[in-house]
């Protein structure tokens, strides 16, 4: 009854491609923004803001660039967790070499560092589709993880192959890095920056270079016969992809954690941003955010369950329930819905522009 | 936009007319748009095409027809540069060449339908039909990632195209549907709508009315037609029901087992007995 476009008429094509055309979207966009920059940090204590909501935004930035490859451009990668250490060793090595450059130039030119790379190990898909995609892109993420932790060139020959981010600031105190760092700092900072790189990724899907990776997702012959060239079509995926990934990576270890090891970025991480992009949706900005949410959320959630309701039970048997709840949450959510959460929405926003009348 | 308007507002099919009784709709063209000359293809030990020459000239509809297995959807990919035959040349606008490629044939203005359709189903009607403007489409990634000013002016200039090839094929209906939801009709409708925005010079038809029924195909002979005469379009269609091509197409040319069997009018080919054989069976 209230979700409606009902008496909006749209007057011009411009208006009709607007992101988010229903009047009600954009009112709940601008809520959704103003409660994460100014509710959120008021009400949030220390410990939500940071092991919920900034781990949340790391992983959304890496949903996001997994789905730019796997949900838009239908290339199957299980590398993210390589390319997420290359954006986090790179960002270090280039903020030891020269202190003085900006933080985020210092994550940008690591996420550009990271896509050159992706673009090197994009070359097999080419030739290779798939599965064996898949796989190549295995190479990749053992390749890069064995690179980081043997060269100590990396660490800058710290003795236990751990790097942690010297102090950096946004602007005068701001710092988001380094012991300095306040949480709701690093967290309005992340909030501002996830949200202009994820528009930015919306743009992109939405303009000719994003068609182009969806015709070679759904129809790589038709594709090519529009003109598409599926060379450029591809790595051009690899690239930003693997751009947002090692920002993404980049985040992890100078925001999150402010101290990583190159174990840290393992297969583990790589399934996990994966399994993001399913249950959240592929082919999705929207799915990217709703899996990081899901998968950072569901075992937090499942953990103080128990003594929530006030069950006592013992720690371990709460940690092999939590293993057993999520994996059949997951289940259920693929055999509910295979598009994931964002279908989910998107099918619930139908129904209630209906509501109260079936059809 | 100016530039649009030039390249599909062309009619080049009057010339025709003059000439001859307006009884009589045999079209007169000189102009040959595309030739080729002796293409031989095969895949290892199978000839799929054995010296085969034939002409397309600008502004007509030139049939192929044959039996199944004849080689016809293979032409088709020789001409748009899927398959790259051992032997014979291709003339396209004036230039010779061995092979053609996929990408050098969009630009140079060959759209194609696909038999089976193929569509990008993820992806509405719409963006469906815009993939077909990706070659017209020129602002750089810095534009597309703001969007805003001039990459959204050049968006909805092609969108306008995209509109006004939706209004032709009166699927506006349509225009926010999945693809993959839609019916086999409408698809292959979508799907020429989408050869239709990349503003083609020669479009490549593989059956596009296979599994319709009457209206539907009436329907799409109709907009072949209509293609053919408001803009000049010069088109090349594979198709099995006679009834289709004898009515719309201007020249014939029949393909049996990878040889060309006949080449001509349509009042010709009828007529002509290795056609007949072919299609009929002949007694031994």
């Amino acid at each position: 009854m209230f979700y409606r476009e009902a008496g909006q008429f749209k007057t011009s094509y411009g208006a009709d491609q607007a992101i988010f055309p229903i009047l009600q979207d954009k009112l709940a966009l601008a809520g959704i923004m103003a409660v994460a920059l100014f509710v959120a940090p008021m009400i949030a204590s220390t410990y939500w803001l940071e092991t919920i909501l900034v781990p949340f935004l790391v992983f959304s930035m890496a949903a996001i660039g997994l789905n730019i490859l796997t949900g838009y451009c239908g290339q199957v990668s299980l590398g993210t967790g390589g390319f997420m250490a290359c954006g986090a060793f790179f960002a270090y090595k280039l903020t030891t070499a020269f202190p003085d450059l900006h933080i985020v130039l210092v994550f940008l030119l690591s996420g550009l560092g990271t896509a050159m790379v992706g673009i090197l190990f994009g070359i097999p898909s080419l030739r290779i589709k798939g599965f064996y995609l898949a796989v190549a892109t295995l190479a990749a993420q053992f390749f890069l993880i064995w690179m980081f932790n043997k060269f100590g060139w990396w660490t800058n020959y710290s003795a236990s192959g751990v790097i942690s981010a010297p102090p950096r600031s946004v602007a005068g105190d701001l710092f988001i890095t380094g012991p300095l760092a306040s949480p709701i700092v690093k967290y309005l900072f992340l909030v501002v920056f996830v949200a202009v790189l994820a528009l930015i990724a919306k743009n992109l899907v939405r303009s000719r270079i994003g068609r182009s990776w969806m015709a070679i997702r759904d129809m790589d012959i038709a594709a090519e016969i529009i003109g598409i060239r599926p060379m450029i079509a591809k790595l051009s995926a690899f690239a930003i992809s693997s751009f947002y990934i090692g920002i993404a990576g980049a985040l992890w270890a100078f925001v999150y954690t402010g101290s990583v090891e190159a174990l840290a970025f393992e297969i583990n991480r790589s399934f996990q941003v994966l399994f993001m992009i399913i249950i959240g949706g592929l082919g999705s900005i929207l799915g990217s955010f709703l899996g990081a949410a899901f998968i950072v959320l569901l075992p937090i959630l499942l953990n103080n369950l128990p003594s929530l309701i006030g069950v006592q039970m013992s720690v371990d048997l709460i940690g092999h329930l939590e293993f057993m709840i999520f994996g059949a949450l997951i289940i259920f959510f693929l055999i509910v819905e295979p598009h994931g959460l964002a279908r989910l929405w998107q099918i619930g926003k139908e129904k209630l522009r209906l509501w109260p009348f079936p059809y | 936009m100016s530039s649009t308007d030039t390249s599909m507002a062309a009619p080049e099919s009057d010339q025709a007319l003059g000439a001859q009784p307006p009884a009589e709709i045999a079209r007169r063209f000189d102009e040959v748009l595309l030739s080729v000359d002796e293409i031989s293809l095969s895949f290892g030990g199978v000839k799929a095409l054995t010296g085969i020459s034939f002409d397309i000239r600008k502004g007509e509809i030139r049939a192929i027809i044959g039996p199944n297995g004849a080689g016809k959807t293979s032409m088709l990919n020789v001409i748009n540069g899927f398959y790259h035959p051992q032997e014979g040349t291709i003339t396209y606008q004036g230039e010779v060449r061995k092979q053609m490629r996929p990408h050098r044939a969009a630009k140079q203005g060959i759209a194609r339908t696909f038999q089976n359709v193929a569509l990008f189903k993820g992806m509405s009607t719409l963006d469906n039909i815009m993939t077909g403007r990706l070659l017209k489409m020129k602002r750089n990634l810095f534009w597309q990632a703001l969007y805003w000013g001039p990459n959204l002016k050049e968006e909805i200039e092609h969108r306008e195209v995209c509109e006004r090839i939706i209004d032709f094929l009166e699927i506006q209906s349509i225009r926010k549907t999945p693809v993959g939801r839609l019916p086999y009709g409408l698809q292959k409708r979508v799907e020429l709508a989408r050869a239709l925005a990349m503003e083609p010079t020669l479009l490549l038809l593989d059956e596009p009315m296979a599994g319709m029924n009457v209206e539907e195909k009436e329907d799409m002979s109709r907009f072949v037609l209509d293609v053919n005469e408001e803009f000049g379009t010069t088109i090349a269609l594979i198709e099995h029901d006679m009834g289709v091509v004898m009515d719309i197409s201007d020249r014939v040319v029949v393909l049996d087992y990878g040889r060309k069997l006949a080449d001509g009018t349509p009042d010709e080919v009828r007529g002509n007995q290795a056609v007949i054989d072919a299609y009929l069976g002949v007694s031994h």
